[in-house]
């Protein structure tokens, strides 16, 4: 008589779901909900473009923009293990629903200079600094 | 007069097309034609565009359900091909992943099988449990469905103190609740009038018909590859095979509740034997030759051949996969069933469409 004892005791059970849009349940703190990128350190040097399976990323040295395809992007923080700069992390929260398909990024980087005049290489510590 | 009636590609126990075209002779079937090829994606040519470690993303996404014991299987192939040793650590880790897969799985396939026979309440109260694997699955990985653990040379995630403490509260909650629906499964008048002495197998037949998985324990047979293979951590955990001799629709059920209690065994034995240590190492090379690499399932045996040519990428990739070598038995047992259970025999193979037609 397992059944019956089952539906029996479900009759006085809360609800196992949630009333979902009144009631929202958090994203665990380890959930890969979207990328972030800080363009801070980016060096554009594209191993994240190298690396990605889905090819979501493109990264364009000309333009000096780093581009993301939020709908390709398969989560897999492959980017995020290969960047050397660490610019790239993980978010728990998704991408919102109606989110635009591709985040575009200018990357302010420092034009470097030739290091081979004294001046010139303290331009560039300071730089980096 | 015999009539055709196609069963699929569209039904309402199948979650995956595949079409059967049975031959019936007032209400009972004498011919099975099947026809695949309905979800073809052509992954196994796809692969030839990435590199060695973006192709387990690929290989995991050939099905949703096995995901983790995709990678797992891939990586291990390639690994094999590398000719490199991987931690310790992260063989546990790819256990404990692989068997948490398996216990969703197989939570899953009995839902959808109560809903098969008519128990819409337990297919809610399955389903329901899973939900807890799926959580902590999602903790432990980061993704829900698509776990990606397994990478070449190891696992991407270490399993923490904290880890490791919610994986044993939830077994702890889920054995309880698996004892409750198995009294249904097992014991219920109306479910073993339905399963009994239904699509019999004999041992000889489910072998000769090259059956894996649990359609093939469920007749007897006692070969599992995590037992036979030379996955050699299986046999330190004390693994046991799961056999049940009747051979019909009730002993494959019966095989898979096992398959749960065996599952949780080695969850816990796996972890309190989890060694301190590294969890990947990092591979680099471009090798030449083949590999085969062998792995159980939830369905059943899937066998992955890799062949590499001296390129970053993969020459070729063949999979083998469990559903594929199970629907020879569905073309052998459906003859002489009645029309209303083919819902049911159908299902007791647990047939994976997407992993079959890739």
């Amino acid at each position: 008589m397992g059944m019956l004892n089952l539906v029996l005791s479900n009759i006085s059970r809360k609800p196992a779901t949630r009333l979902y849009p009144f009631e929202i349940r958090e994203p665990f703190k380890e959930f890969k909900g979207r990328l972030v990128f800080d363009p801070e350190n980016c060096i554009l040097c594209g191993i994240c473009q190298k690396k990605c399976p889905a090819d979501a990323i493109s990264v364009t040295k000309a333009d000096k923009t780093w581009e993301l395809n939020v709908f390709r992007c398969i989560m897999c923080t492959e980017c995020v293990n290969g960047c050397p700069k660490e610019c790239l992390s993980v978010s728990n929260e998704r991408p919102k629903t109606g989110a635009k398909e591709t985040i575009k990024v200018v990357v302010p980087i420092v034009e470097k200079p030739k290091a081979n005049t004294p001046k010139a290489e303290s331009s560039k510590a300071a730089s980096s600094k | 007069m015999t009539t055709i009636i196609p069963f699929g590609p569209q039904h309402p126990v199948l979650p995956e097309p595949i079409a059967l075209k049975l031959e019936i002779d007032d209400d009972v079937i004498v011919g099975v034609l099947p026809s695949l090829g309905y979800v073809h994606r052509g992954l196994e040519t796809f692969v030839n565009t990435k590199d060695y470690n973006q192709t387990t993303y690929i290989c995991e996404r050939i099905c949703g359900i096995c995901s983790a014991l995709h990678g797992i299987t891939y990586t291990r192939a390639v690994e094999k091909l590398f000719d490199v040793e991987i931690p310790e650590r992260a063989q546990y880790i790819r256990v404990i992943v692989g068997e948490l897969n398996r216990l969703h799985s197989h939570i899953l396939w009995l839902g959808l099988f109560a809903d098969g026979f008519g128990f819409e309440s337990l297919f809610y109260e399955c389903w329901k449990y899973r939900e807890g694997v799926y959580d902590v699955l999602e903790r432990i990985t980061g993704n829900r469905v698509i776990h990606s653990i397994s990478k070449v040379g190891g696992v991407t995630t270490d399993l923490t103190k904290e880890y490791i403490d919610i994986t044993l509260k939830m077994l702890d909650t889920l054995e309880p609740q698996i004892q409750n629906i198995e009294k249904v499964f097992v014991n219920n008048y109306t479910v073993k009038k339905r399963l009994v002495g239904l699509a019999t197998m004999s041992k000889q037949l489910a072998y000769e018909a090259g059956t894996a998985g649990p359609t093939l324990r469920g007749s007897g047979n006692a070969i599992d590859v995590r037992n036979t293979s030379d996955w050699d951590i299986y046999k330190d955990l004390g693994f046991k095979t799961c056999v049940e001799d009747g051979g019909d629709c009730y002993a494959r059920t019966k095989v898979r509740i096992n398959e749960l209690y065996e599952s949780i065994k080695l969850i816990r034995n796996a972890i309190s034997k989890l060694p301190n240590g590294e969890i990947a190492t990092p591979v680099k090379g471009t090798p030449t030759g083949e590999a085969i690499m062998r792995t159980e399932q939830p369905r059943g045996e899937v066998v992955y051949y890799v062949k590499g040519n001296g390129t970053r990428k993969l020459e070729r990739l063949k999979i083998r996969t469990p559903t594929f070598a199970n629907i020879p038995s569905l073309l052998l047992t459906l003859p002489g069933a009645k029309l209303a259970d083919v819902p049911i025999i159908v299902l007791t193979i647990d047939p994976c469409i997407s992993c079959t037609e890739r």
